[in-house]
């Protein structure tokens, strides 16, 4: 194997789901060396959540689990031990990189606020994760996917288009755990940034992600709107002037882009006589009649499939997709071409499919080639040959509920 | 001592648009010097967007849009179409640690500035390649967008209100967002592996590549149960109740909480928080289970029962039992929210045409470096003497000349 871009970071992962387990991921994809700590039982959330072949619930079967935590070793833990306590201690010293998500006061009640952890290991880059922040009056508030939807605005502004009666429509969470995603992906770069920082003066670090500016920072451009253009935008139907936009036609959905676009998109539609009014005739006065010119298109797009418009769209340029479900996407001949996705063998879920890196390095390729670790896999070469645990006593720590 | 942890890394940056230029925008606010090279013949279309009242289409630099996406960057104009501008480029190249571009297909290969070339100038340059696609493969020459590509993985057939129609995700750049964040974490791996080794590389980052990642939850679903998905809107797979729910109208504009109530005790909780109303005792809502089966029923009583409230004291209530909550922010709610003013969320760009409204500063909050690079962001070629001048080391004259044959501009 080429050596990898962060072969010589060593990362403790104390965090469960999916963020923190998502910003571990990044890091192990390239190289890193990520011991998991799991709670002894259950272990992490996602182990419980599927899915599951056959909808059989299964500790080491569950997707979201395995697909978040390839290459990574697993141990489990009871830092509410003494002994497991003084274990993750060592393991401190040991990283480089510490990611949590647990609360402020859980942390602190643990001894393990970043001083105290500062004391431990001065050059730890210390990744926190959590809902609202470390400080401001809502640092102790509780959260999750949901709630880091609504409390970033991303919700306010979804559906794009907006709805037809907002009084009954509510803001609309995004789907897939995507703030959960983007509250991971953001503390990777952060805490790469300290990496990247720490290099040329060996200086640790305590980064405080908030999941609420985490998704906050992605609808910069609405913010900056209501900001500097000072309107305040609605949330009904017709709201959103430029992008792109979804068109039913006689078998499903697309999305068009008109944008910088709009001679190509009309060329497509076989210049119609509407297209030279002129309300149409440049971007500003399309933005201001964008229901208007979106009822036009949408009689065009009702007359064809799908499919007719997708290959009239490709061959005139216009930027377009089918609104495809998931199957057309791990099917797909472009991320079969470049060789996208990973196969894995896991001793108890089998030879499954992953998704490949979501970047390629020249240099220094993502290497997906290691299982999600079985519940307390690593244990023993963590504690035993790593910290120089004996085997009597790793069985007393099993009988004793410390992992 | 370092202020911040990028001090001493340059990008020459080519990016455009909104992903691109937000993954530079990281290393910016990291502390990396950013030089955005532009032309006054084909301008960022960002720097147009999201004018203040009466200035659309005054100018390059009345974009809000673009603003909040390129803070702390260095702005130089140079006409890549000339053999001259290019030689420009390429000396900067030579001072670089980083070329980032998204444009559709080989525009850089183009102006002799393939990766190819670009090493023997510069042999350990990190090059970074931003696209929806991907630069192989039968969709390489694609045109992408945010909503495009949300179309193409499936996001947007998920997102929606249960039993409802598919909708465009929003805000629109949230697989902007993803791609420009997985950019910057590229480009970050590719720096330290740089930092340990002297070793450059060609990075060829795709939307679908990155998007593939962030629905894993729906694309292992698919893998290995056959399933597509539906669409939940705000539900969960087992909380209820787990939504967003109207609340009492104190400003101009609806205002909703969104709460999740995670186990029977939080339930309890919330009973009580009710002052116990005579529905909470209904069969249909007495455990975990038959509350998710009777879930639209149960939402409509609690409505009645958050709507005597706003959204702020409610959430206050709520989380002082220890139940998840918040308001359900508006764009204007959220730039006024207290909680965020606390940590300076916001930021003044002291801009001579956007003045001190406020912009969005990103979530990058580091203990021992000073908050991030938020200098003013750049106007249309603010930089040219600094770049040309101080970095380059041109005359004042040669720099005037080059300006004249609008090589500059």
């Amino acid at each position: 194997m080429s050596r990898q871009a962060l072969s010589n970071v060593k990362v403790l992962e104390f965090s469960d789901f999916v963020s923190g387990p998502y910003c571990g991921k990044l890091l192990s994809n390239t190289g890193a060396q990520v011991i998991k700590v799991e709670k002894p039982g259950l272990g992490d959330k996602a182990r419980s959540w599927g899915p599951f072949p056959q909808n059989l619930p299964h500790t080491e079967k569950s997707g979201l689990f395995l697909f978040l935590n390839t290459n990574k070793s697993g141990i489990t833990l009871n830092v509410e031990t003494a002994a497991g306590l003084k274990i993750f201690k060592e393991l401190l010293k040991w990283a480089d990189v510490l990611i949590e998500d647990h609360s402020v006061k859980e942390m602190k009640a643990l001894g393990l606020s970043y001083p105290e952890v500062k004391e431990i290991n001065p050059s730890l880059v210390m990744t926190s994760i959590t809902p609202f922040g470390q400080t401001g009056p809502f640092k102790n508030y509780k959260g999750n996917d949901l709630i880091s939807s609504h409390a970033g605005t991303e919700a306010f502004g979804n559906p794009d288009e907006g709805v037809k009666d907002p009084a009954v429509s509510p803001p609309l969470k995004v789907p897939n755990h995507a703030a959960d995603f983007m509250s991971g992906l953001t503390a990777a770069a952060c805490t790469l940034g300290a990496l990247v920082g720490r290099g040329k003066t060996g200086r640790g670090q305590h980064i405080d992600l908030s999941r609420q500016e985490a998704v906050a920072s992605i609808t910069r451009q609405q913010l900056a709107y209501y900001s500097v253009m000072e309107e305040n935008p609605s949330r009904e139907f017709g709201r959103k002037k430029f992008g792109g936009f979804l068109y039913p036609c006689q078998d499903g959905y697309v999305v068009i882009w008109i944008g910088p676009h709009y001679h190509l998109v009309v060329k497509m539609m076989g210049d119609p006589e509407w297209s030279k009014e002129e309300m149409f005739a440049n971007p500003l006065l399309r933005n201001n009649y964008i229901v208007e010119l979106n009822q036009l298109i949408t009689a065009w797009t009702m007359e064809h499939t799908s499919g007719e418009i997708n290959d009239l769209a490709l061959a005139h340029g216009v930027p377009c997709s089918l609104v495809r479900s998931v199957k057309d996407l791990v099917g797909d001949e472009q991320l079969a071409f470049r060789d996208f996705w990973r196969e894995i063998d896991h001793a108890v879920a089998g030879k499954i499919k992953y998704p490949g890196a979501p970047f390629r390095l020249s240099a220094t390729p993502a290497a997906i080639e290691h299982p999600a670790p079985l519940l307390g896999e690593h244990n023993e070469m963590v504690l035993c040959d790593m910290l120089h645990y004996s085997r009597e006593q790793l069985v007393r720590m099993r009988q004793g509920g410390i992992i | 001592m370092q202020k911040l942890p990028l001090e001493g890394i340059r990008v020459l940056d080519f990016c455009q648009m909104w992903a691109g230029p937000h993954a530079t925008e990281w290393l910016s606010v990291m502390g990396a010097e950013v030089i955005k090279v532009e032309t006054n013949l084909r301008i960022d279309y960002m720097r147009t967007v999201g004018a203040p009242p009466g200035l659309a289409g005054t100018g390059p630099n009345v974009g809000s849009a673009f603003a909040s996406l390129n803070w702390g960057k260095k702005s130089i104009s140079i006409n890549m179409t000339t053999p001259k501008g290019q030689e420009l480029a390429k000396k900067l190249i030579k001072i670089c640690d980083v070329v980032s571009e998204n444009f559709g297909g080989g525009v850089l290969d183009r102006w002799g500035l393939s990766y190819e070339n670009m090493k023997l100038i510069k042999p350990d340059i990190i090059y970074y390649a931003g696209s929806g696609y991907g630069r192989s493969g039968p969709h390489k020459e694609r045109p992408a967008y945010a909503e495009i590509v949300d179309a193409f993985t499936g996001a947007t057939f998920s997102n929606g209100y249960p039993g409802g129609e598919p909708n465009v995700i929003g805000v629109s750049p949230w697989t902007d967002g993803a791609q420009a964040i997985h950019g910057a974490v590229a480009m970050l791996t590719a720096l330290y592996h740089h930092m340990s080794t002297g070793e450059g590389q060609y990075i060829d980052a795709a939307m679908i590549e990155g998007h593939a990642n962030f629905l894993g939850e729906m694309v292992m679903g698919y893998i290995i149960n056959s399933s597509i998905g539906e669409r939940i809107g705000n539900r969960d797979a087992v909380m209820a109740p787990h939504g967003c729910y109207p609340c009492k109208m104190t400003g101009d504009e609806d205002e909703w909480v969104a709460l999740a109530v995670a186990s029977q005790q939080e339930w309890e909780l919330l009973c009580r928080l009710m002052g116990n109303p005579d529905w909470t005792n209904k069969e249909e809502f007495s455990d975990e289970l038959s509350r998710w089966d009777n879930q639209e029923e149960l939402d409509k009583y609690l409505a009645g029962w958050t709507r005597q409230y706003d959204a702020y004291e409610l959430t206050g209530i709520l989380q002082k039992a220890g139940i998840a909550a918040t308001p359900s922010f508006s764009t204007k709610q959220l730039t006024h929210d207290k909680h965020l003013a606390a940590r300076g969320f916001f930021k003044k760009p002291n801009h001579p045409v956007l003045g001190n409204k406020v912009l969005a500063g990103l979530p990058i909050r580091f203990s021992d470096y000073s908050e991030g690079n938020y200098q003013t962001p750049p106007l249309l070629g603010q930089h040219n003497d600094y770049v040309f001048g101080e970095l380059l080391g041109l005359s004042r004259e040669e720099i005037h000349k080059l300006t004249e044959e609008k090589i500059l501009g």
